[in-house]
């Protein structure tokens, strides 16, 4: 066993192993998620009422804090929020109102 | 014995094609499926709204979306949606 390399010492960064690809694109719910925080999107309810705004965060249950919030019905803004708490069970979509 | 083909399987070949979602409600998408997970939420990209309402079907475009999998009833592969 020779030839082995010998083990790293504990405190030496890992230079062995890159680091984990992060731009991989796998389109799936948790990356869009992850790349639509910081852009402004169109939440729409299961009323039809949409909330516009800045997305802050987000959790797994859709919950969303939106800021600089315009609420839209029918087309015109009924209200503005600085921000805006919205439960994730109302939530029928989160669509990205820039490119992402 | 036949290979079991899962649906979501079956969903799971649809990515990167168009697909139309049915809702629960009076409601449809189509748009170009980037992904999904096991709640059956959906990415779509290049997205339609259909709302049938009875003064008729409002049409809404959208960009990249996450669509509640919580109201999907029923989803066609390679269909562009209600005017295809």
């Amino acid at each position: 066993m020779d030839e082995s390399p010998p083990p790293p010492p504990d405190d030496a960064p890992d230079t062995q192993t890159p680091p984990p690809p992060r731009t991989i694109h796998t389109g799936s719910p948790t990356d869009f998620l992850k790349g639509v925080v910081g852009k402004k999107v169109i939440v729409r309810l299961n009323s039809g009422v949409d909330y516009r705004g800045v997305l802050s965060c987000l959790d797994g249950y859709m919950n969303i804090a939106l800021e600089q919030t315009e609420e839209h019905v029918e087309g015109n803004v009924t209200n503005r929020y600085g921000d805006a708490f919205i439960r994730g069970n109302n939530v029928l979509y989160i669509s990205a109102a820039e490119e992402l | 014995m036949a290979s079991q083909v899962l649906p979501l399987e079956l969903i799971d070949k649809c990515i990167g094609s168009r697909i139309w979602v049915v809702m629960k409600s009076e409601r449809e998408f189509t748009g170009t499926l980037l992904g999904f997970d096991d709640f059956v939420n959906m990415v779509l990209e290049d997205v339609t709204e259909y709302e049938m309402t009875p003064q008729g079907t409002k049409k809404t475009k959208l960009g990249q979306t996450l669509l509640n999998g919580n109201n999907i009833c029923m989803l066609i592969p390679g269909s562009d949606g209600p005017e295809s």
